[in-house]
């Protein structure tokens, strides 16, 4: 064997690995698929797609499975989460860019990092412990401190991290000369990061907001602490609520036969919300990137 | 310079905002806060059956918290909560009130007296356990007087005198169990004894609920499968139940709330979504 036919088998060997690893994760995902719309589909015809997704009833005991209120809920936290979350954390890079001495840049980095360290499950307890007493004894109307206020406070904080530091490498990426040259126009510190760094790197602060909404659309467990729990609409801020994926998590090791099925239905419509999220979110990008 | 004494400030201010959020002082008008569990929970089937609410929604804007450790977290951080949970679980961090004039105790339970209480009980094949050495010593374990002694100790309810075990000859081998997370922690310290006294023995005890409990003695996932409810024979067609112990209900409350002792009557009107006279505030129970 010459040292070219081996050359050409260990790149033959390598390519195939390679081309076995792609597939394992395109295999995940349609198994996946399959999975949840083959037991969820056929759940939620039987039951009435109308009934399904428009009726707000969801009584296991009565066979009432109406996800509207869960559904609201799930768009209204994710939306206040996000809203929140990006502001902050957009605000946040700013301020690491340019406005904090050299000397904090990397401590202050560092912290907002480590967030993204610690388990969802202790952003729960935290919530739990912290944000509803306080939201209880001084804010709330009703005396409770459950609800979308709690919730949204504890992921906003949860997609700071995210935000944070892709909006950051999306303003160090831009190029320096515009800032220098917006300086030497005469415009003050504020006007040249404000007015033209940040419009510039909107596109990668676009893709930070994007995956802020997923992980806020997606968290459970710190939600699932301080939301309350009670199928409602959000008609308050401290009004209990559930949302999707709580109501997915709190039933799934418990429920069988006929409920467990109406939680794999819920998993559908949460799969069908991301990628309509995404999709949304892919053509607002597209059509930014032309302007 | 000016930075590192801004952030100075502003950890100061931050600290003695928080610190001055002290106690505040119990207010009876304001709404009583329903703490309930997740559809599904041994407790809540439990609970909802003893006040004879069984199979009823929730309460508008009930809290539901996912296991016993989150409902206690949830009374003790809601000054106006009232909730039920596991006597094993109790803690004086909560403050627990008697029902109908009767204390939640060990021996008003085993009385019958104190009436919010079930039974905690494996489900098992008698054709798999009886055939087997190992898993019929086992079950024999469960009745004996180490246990009942374990089951006391632990703030539970022995249901059984109980006789001394003696460990027959060369017992090894592997019994798996799982289900309710009521009956866990109990279980778990029994088979820590069981396994002191039987070296070459181990014990693999699992949570899950007492769904899994039902599916998994059913399927023979598990030798024994743990429930913590009055056994239903159509939850697990080929098996059969044994009482471990017997399990109290605590009607929990606040420790800053004034409350100690509630009837039955009004405990059900409050976890009644379907009352036609609701009680809303805690001056209506406490009178």
């Amino acid at each position: 064997m010459t040292s070219a036919t081996l050359a050409r088998t260990k790149e033959g060997i390598i390519k195939w690995a390679l081309f076995l690893c792609a597939l394992f994760a395109i295999f995940a995902i349609i198994v996946i698929t399959v999975y949840l719309f083959a037991n969820g589909l056929p759940f939620i015809f039987q039951t009435g797609i109308d009934k399904f997704l428009f009726s707000s009833v969801w009584n296991l005991n009565a066979g009432s499975y109406g996800i509207a209120a869960m559904l609201v809920t799930t768009l209204v936290l994710t939306a206040m989460a996000t809203l929140g979350g990006g502001v902050f954390g957009l605000l946040t890079a700013i301020c690491i860019y340019k406005f904090l001495p050299r000397f904090l840049k990397k401590p202050v980095g560092f912290c907002i990092n480590l967030l993204s360290g610690i388990p969802s499950v202790i952003y729960g307890l935290f919530g739990l412990s912290v944000v509803v007493p306080f939201i209880a004894d001084y804010l709330s109307l009703n005396a409770s401190g459950y609800g979308i206020l709690s919730a949204s406070i504890v992921l906003m904080i949860m997609v700071l991290p995210t935000m944070v530091s892709m909006s950051l490498d999306a303003l160090n990426a831009t190029d320096p000369m515009y800032y220098e040259g917006a300086l030497a126009l005469g415009s003050t510190k504020e006007e040249a990061v404000f007015k033209i760094m940040v419009p510039a790197a909107k596109s990668g602060i676009f893709a930070a907001l994007v995956l802020s909404c997923g992980r806020a659309l997606g968290e459970t467990m710190a939600v699932i602490l301080v939301l309350g729990g009670s199928v409602n609409y959000p008609t308050g801020l401290t009004v209990s609520v559930r949302t999707l994926t709580a109501n997915i998590a709190m039933g799934a090791m418990e429920l069988t036969g006929d409920d467990l099925t109406a939680l794999v239905a819920c998993g559908v419509v949460l799969f069908v919300l991301t990628l309509l999220i995404n999709g949304v979110f892919a053509l607002f990008r597209s059509k930014m990137k032309h302007v | 310079m000016k930075s590192i004494a801004a952030i100075a400030a502003l950890t100061l201010l931050t600290s003695l905002t928080l610190s001055s959020c002290g106690a505040k002082e119990f207010d009876s008008s304001k709404p009583i806060q329903v703490i309930t569990r997740e559809d599904g929970s041994g407790t809540k089937a439990a609970f909802m059956e003893i006040i004879g609410l069984k199979g009823q929604p929730d309460v508008q804007n009930a809290i539901i918290q996912q296991g016993t450790a989150a409902v206690l977290a949830g009374v003790k951080n809601s000054m106006y909560a009232i909730a039920y949970d596991s006597l094993g679980y109790l803690t004086d961090e909560v403050k627990q009130i008697s029902v109908d004039g009767v204390e939640g105790t060990v021996e008003n339970i085993q009385s019958g007296d104190y009436k919010i209480a079930r039974p905690l009980n494996v489900v098992y094949k008698e054709a798999t356990v009886e055939g087997n050495p190992l898993y019929s010593a086992y079950l024999d374990f469960l009745a004996s007087s180490q246990a009942q002694e374990i089951i006391a100790e632990n703030g539970y309810v022995s249901m059984r005198e109980g006789e001394e075990f003696v460990v027959p000859d060369n017992l090894e081998g592997t019994i798996s169990i799982s289900g309710s997370t009521s009956l866990q922690p109990l279980m778990v310290l029994l088979a820590q004894e069981f396994e002191d006294i039987c070296p070459k023995v181990s014990v693999e005890v699992n949570g899950g609920g007492s769904g899994v409990g039902y599916s998994n003695g059913e399927n023979g996932v598990s030798v024994f499968g743990m429930i913590s409810e009055e056994f239903a024979q159509d939850k697990a067609p080929s098996c059969v139940p044994f009482t471990v112990a017997k399990d109290g209900i605590g009607i929990i409350v606040n420790l800053s709330n004034p409350i100690e002792d509630i009837s039955l009557s009004d405990l059900k009107t409050i976890y009644d979504s379907e009352a036609e006279d609701p009680i809303r505030s805690w001056e209506e129970v406490i009178g």
